[in-house]
């Protein structure tokens, strides 16, 4: 509890990123191997946490509680609990590993990794917060780098991805900031402090705002502030474009880690304090989850770009997370959690493994590679298995999260599910097919010479790689992580609905 | 009033006397100065204006007072406006001291008539009657003129000075007629008394509408509230910068004092010291300026992405942001002008900021349009990432001061309840469409043009420090218990 | 008819003139006169109120502070006008529009 660990593994990217600031611009090799310890760091500190975690106590642990501007109640309050902890995981994990492939990164090193730093402590910060108030602060504060981050370091329509993103998060978190003062006001004495709230929620669910349910209100108006980060359609369409105009390391980060804020936040906040408008809610957001599969996968089938295939995936893999926590099921939402996890690692390794071709290729275009198998065995080898994860192979982590999510969503759901299990079937379609066109048939003569991986690049999959085959395998230690917080977290929702009627 | 109650007053107005004297000794200094040493005068004018802010904090404390016949009032209110004025000035002047645009002419008076400015703005902050309302709000009107145009060989300088003399002049005779029918619909010009009177009830709902519609063009003109702005984007522009810089900050944290002060004292009903005090029966002003509000926010916001000129873009934010400070005078009770009074400081070290960063290139570059700006990110680091702290806290995000500024603004108007979380979601939207420009600006200085080009050295050490004092608390000066927000709240509870 | 009724007609009349020029002339002076318009219909109403509504001194002390006021207010849009004279050869507000719209 003294060890502020929390405090720690939010804050250590930071300080290297401002011990980066003060390297002078000639010794790259300083400023990446600062990053490089900063990161390790935090990831140390992670797996510290996950030590000294009790994965028998479903409640808030490791809680750090002060306060800090108490004319406003606004406190800094810490805390992980199962439903953190994957995600507080998988942050220092992709952020690691993607130093690595920005290695190469061209101009103006040290301000890219200063920058990137700077967003992994806002994302650190936004998983383990506990106060609203210190949640936005960190949802913004991440922002602000991977503005530049995309802008600055991008393809060639840097700009315009750059700027989409920024006005669309911003919409978003403007709505969510009217939505949490709203929250903040309902409740006397004012408070942002999120555990009070969620205990406080049928106080909650009774009031009015403009004539309606507060709840729902609250819901709607944090809602477009989650969905467009997850993104839900039609929220998305800032997502492909920052995607393919992202630098590899960028793009791993936005999907591995960025999206899963968004549906964090869902399950941090407007799931546990308006359960209410939550079960009120639970079939769009099905529905919702369904186009996202479906048109995601459509999507994906229809892309020649090879990185704007694997950010419609994205779209496709975030509709399971939809699925499974619309369903109010112990199984959907472990596999709702579990797949946020998990399609962190998956798609790391598609977007690194898309670099590297590019890198070489210097074009993402499916169509133009063909029978590049033979020339490079290793690198079709791993993208096989990254690829298998992608579309749910049993036996790699991604099909157990998507099954337990089809699982608990069948019995509430059964007609939305079954339509979705058609999103496995496109899902499959575009990996094999995209793999089929690159690697297989006739060898383009252009390359004759490509490149193999390198040891670089290979030992940054390779930890994911094991990561998705383990969970595959034997994903009990994640589940029980995360299964003590969830199922606490269905019935809280359930009780406060059977009180609200549903 | 007899002589005795004057000379009682006079104990409460050393920071005014004081600041007189250093007028006078600034002025005399002046004369023994040639023109390539006037620029000491500024010296003496920061001297003057830092003994000043120490005669200010010797006021802390001193319960709320009339004085001089109840024509000025001493209260915490006044003082905080003081405070933002005063070291507004302070660093107005200080990024005069090495800018080229007053290289090579005399520039004694310009300092001397900055401090005139401050002496009127204080006035201004502190009137309780309508012809001291009047006559402080003209001698600011009057100084700002003559500095807008101070660089009299430049035409557009000059033509930026007629533009707010002819402006400036008209709309504060349309709010004295406004105020001479106020006088002889109540019989007074206490603004306490005018309120005494109008809760009677017996003054018609049309002549208040007509005398606050008349009103508000002489108050929205000095905050350069939609429609009284036009002015705003071409003095901005031609006016030498640092004074630009002062303007958008100083006289306007000034005009929100006075109309603050008229409209919860002399048109509300209640006492202004009770936690929610409510506009008069019959006149709904709270509701017009709402609207003004939300129109003044969204005209700054939607002409300030077409700029190319950074004064001129800067001058539309400042239209946009005084809508944003509009909507604390809506709320009307201790939050919302606490809101108010926050968003004035914070607002101040960030216009300051950004427009410091425009004096610095136009000293190197010679230039102030956008486009120029290109690669300067990498050309000049420090710079570059001090103007992006100032672009983000003028966009309101955080870890920046902007956002707690406008996230207590925000929640004044959602704590008011129902009625106007119709203007909270506008002013949050308006915010999205301010990132735009701002980030127009931020894309030419590290985008558009990406290399390690030479280093620049020009930059003189003392600027770099100016910029350390304004950047640093916008980014850590909220953090640590956020005493300016302390200070805010106590400074409405004694409200006079 | 009321003594008061005809000063504040009168007074409107001056505040309807004052208007009518400064929106309607281009040449400086004659906005500038506009204007000196509108501050004695001001001047109008606050002695004429002072005299039949309040029977207090204070209207009139008001009306001189005005008074002196538009003397220095005067005083220094001349001078700035003549700068505009000294640019442009004249002094039509409609060709100062060197910055832009």
């Amino acid at each position: 509890m003294g060890a502020h660990l929390l405090t720690l593994v939010t804050f250590i990217p930071v300080l290297g990123g401002i011990i980066i600031a003060f390297i002078p611009r000639e010794k790259l090799d300083a400023i990446r191997w600062t990053a490089v310890a900063a990161t390790a760091l935090q990831l140390l500190v992670s797996f510290v946490i996950l030590g000294s975690y009790d994965r028998m106590n479903p409640d808030i642990q490791m809680v750090e509680h002060y306060s800090w501007i108490p004319a406003f109640n606004i406190e800094y309050f810490m805390g992980i609990d199962g439903l953190s902890l994957p995600m507080v995981l998988l942050t220092p994990f992709i952020s690691f590993l993607a130093i690595f492939s920005s290695w190469k990164i061209p101009k103006a090193q040290k301000g890219y990794f200063s920058l990137f730093l700077l967003l992994d402590t806002g994302m650190m910060g936004v998983f383990v917060s506990l106060d609203f108030f210190l949640f936005y602060i960190f949802w913004e504060v991440m922002l602000l780098p991977m503005y530049f981050l995309i802008g600055m370091w991008g393809g060639p329509k840097k700009e315009y991805a750059a700027i989409k993103f920024f006005l669309y998060t911003l919409f978003g978190s403007v709505l969510m900031l009217l939505g949490m003062l709203a929250l903040y006001f309902s409740l006397e004495p004012h408070t942002f402090n999120m555990i009070i709230l969620r205990d406080a929620a049928p106080e909650i669910g009774q009031k009015l705002l403009l004539g309606m349910n507060a709840a729902k209100v609250i819901f709607m108006l944090l809602f477009v502030g989650f969905a467009i980060k997850v993104p839900i359609f039609p929220f998305h369409t800032w997502l492909p474009l920052a995607h393919v105009e992202a630098p590899t390391a960028i793009s791993v980060i936005l999907a591995g880690i960025l999206l899963k804020m968004g549906t964090y936040g869902f399950l941090r906040i407007s799931w546990p304090v308006l359960p209410s408008a939550t079960l009120w809610f639970a079939l769009p957001m099905a529905i919702l989850g369904l186009i996202n599969i479906i048109y995601g996968a459509m999507a994906a089938l229809a892309q020649k770009d090879l990185k704007k295939m694997v950010a419609y995936s994205s779209i496709n893999h975030m509709g399971y997370v939809l699925l499974g926590m619309s369903a109010m099921t112990a199984a959907g939402m472990n596999g709702a959690v579990f797949q946020m996890f998990n399609h962190g690692t998956i798609t790391a390794m598609l977007f690194m493994l898309v670099g590297v071709v590019y890198d070489r290729a210097h074009h993402r275009d499916i169509d133009g590679f063909g029978g590049i198998a033979a020339k490079v065995p290793i690198y079709a080898g791993v993208v096989a298995l990254a690829w298998f994860a992608g579309l749910g192979l049993p036996g790699l982590s991604g099909f157990i999260s998507e099954a337990l999510c089809f699982i608990g969503a069948f019995p509430v759901f059964t007609w939305i599910t079954i339509f979705a299990t058609l999103g496995i079937v496109l899902n499959a379609a575009y990996f094999l097919w995209s793999y089929q066109r690159i690697f297989f048939g006739p060898l383009n003569p252009k390359y004759e010479n490509l490149e193999e991986i390198n040891k670089r690049e290979l030992w940054t999959l390779i930890p994911l790689a094991v990561v998705v085959i383990f969970l595959g395998i034997y994903p009990a230690p994640m589940l029980d992580l995360m299964s003590g917080t969830l199922n606490q977290l269905v019935d809280i929702v359930k009780t406060a609905g059977m009180m609200a009627g549903f | 009033m007899d002589l005795t109650q004057l000379a009682l007053s006079l104990k409460y107005f050393i920071p005014e006397m004081v600041l007189t004297g250093f007028i006078v000794v600034a002025i005399l200094y002046d004369l023994f100065l040639k023109p390539e040493t006037s620029h000491r005068v500024g010296f003496v004018a920061i001297a003057g204006l830092v003994v000043t802010l120490g005669m200010l904090y010797q006021q802390q404390g001193i319960p709320a007072t009339g004085i001089f016949a109840n024509m000025f009032a001493l209260d915490g209110f006044a003082t905080f406006f003081k405070w933002v004025v005063a070291i507004g000035a302070a660093l107005a002047i200080w990024m005069s001291l090495d800018t080229k645009e007053l290289e090579n002419r005399r520039v004694g008076e310009y300092h001397i008539l900055i401090l005139i400015l401050v002496l009127g703005m204080f006035l201004l902050v502190s009137a309780t009657h309508i012809i001291s309302i009047y006559l402080s709000l003209e001698m600011v009107s009057i100084m700002s003129y003559l500095l807008a145009g101070y660089l009299k060989e430049n035409s557009r300088s000059n033509e930026a000075s007629v533009k707010y003399v002819i402006y400036g002049a008209f709309s504060s005779g349309i709010m004295l007629y406004g105020l001479s029918l106020l006088y002889g619909l109540t019989g007074t010009g206490y603004i306490s008394e005018i309120q005494a009177q109008l809760v009677l009830g017996q003054v018609s709902p049309v002549m208040l509408v007509l005398v606050t519609v008349l009103l508000l063009a002489g108050f929205g003109y000095k905050i350069s509230a939609v429609p009284f702005h036009f002015w705003t984007p071409d003095v901005y522009e031609g006016a030498p910068t640092p004074i630009t810089a002062f303007l958008s900050v100083a006289p306007k944290a000034a005009g929100f004092a006075v109309l603050i002060r008229f409209f919860n004292v002399a048109l509300s009903q209640g006492d202004p010291n009770t936690p929610s005090w409510l506009a008069l029966p019959g006149l709904d002003w709270p509701m017009i300026i709402a609207v003004l509000s939300a129109i003044t926010m969204t005209v700054g916001n939607v002409l300030a992405i077409q700029q190319n000129n950074i004064k001129r873009l800067l001058a539309y934010s400042s239209i946009a942001h005084a809508g944003y400070m509009l909507m604390g005078v809506v709320v009307a009770d201790q939050t919302g002008i606490a809101a108010i009074l926050y968003y004035a400081g914070v607002y101040m070290l960030m216009n300051l900021g950004a427009f410091f960063v425009a004096i610095q290139i136009k000293n190197i570059y010679n230039t102030e349009t956008i486009a120029d700006y290109a690669g300067l990110g990498f050309k000049a680091p420090w710079i570059g990432i001090a103007m992006a702290v100032f672009l983000f806290a003028l966009t309101g995000l955080p870890p920046t001061a902007g956002f707690v500024a406008k996230f207590y603004l925000f929640r004044a108007l959602v704590q008011f309840g129902d009625g106007f979380l119709w203007l909270a979601m506008f002013g949050l939207l308006n915010g999205v469409v301010s990132l735009f420009y701002y980030m127009r600006i931020l894309k030419a200085m590290y985008f558009d043009k990406m290399e390690i080009p030479e280093k620049l050295t020009a930059v003189p050490l003392h600027f770099n420090v100016l910029m350390f004092i304004l950047v640093v608390p916008l980014l850590v000066g909220w953090m640590f218990g956020d005493p300016l927000s302390i200070w805010a709240a106590e400074a409405v509870q004694f409200f006079f | 008819m009321h003594a008061l009724s005809s000063y504040l007609i009168l007074s409107a009349l001056l505040f309807s003139l004052g208007l009518y020029t400064v929106i309607t002339r281009k040449n400086a002076v004659a906005i500038l006169m506009g204007i000196e318009l509108i501050l004695n219909a001001a001047n109008v109403n606050f002695i004429a109120f002072s005299k039949f509504v309040t029977h207090h001194v204070e209207g009139h002390l008001m009306a001189v502070f005005i008074i002196m006021l538009a003397a220095a207010e005067a005083a220094v849009a001349l001078a700035i006008i003549l700068n505009l004279y000294n640019d442009h050869g004249n002094i039509n507000v409609d060709e100062a529009n060197a910055l832009k719209r």
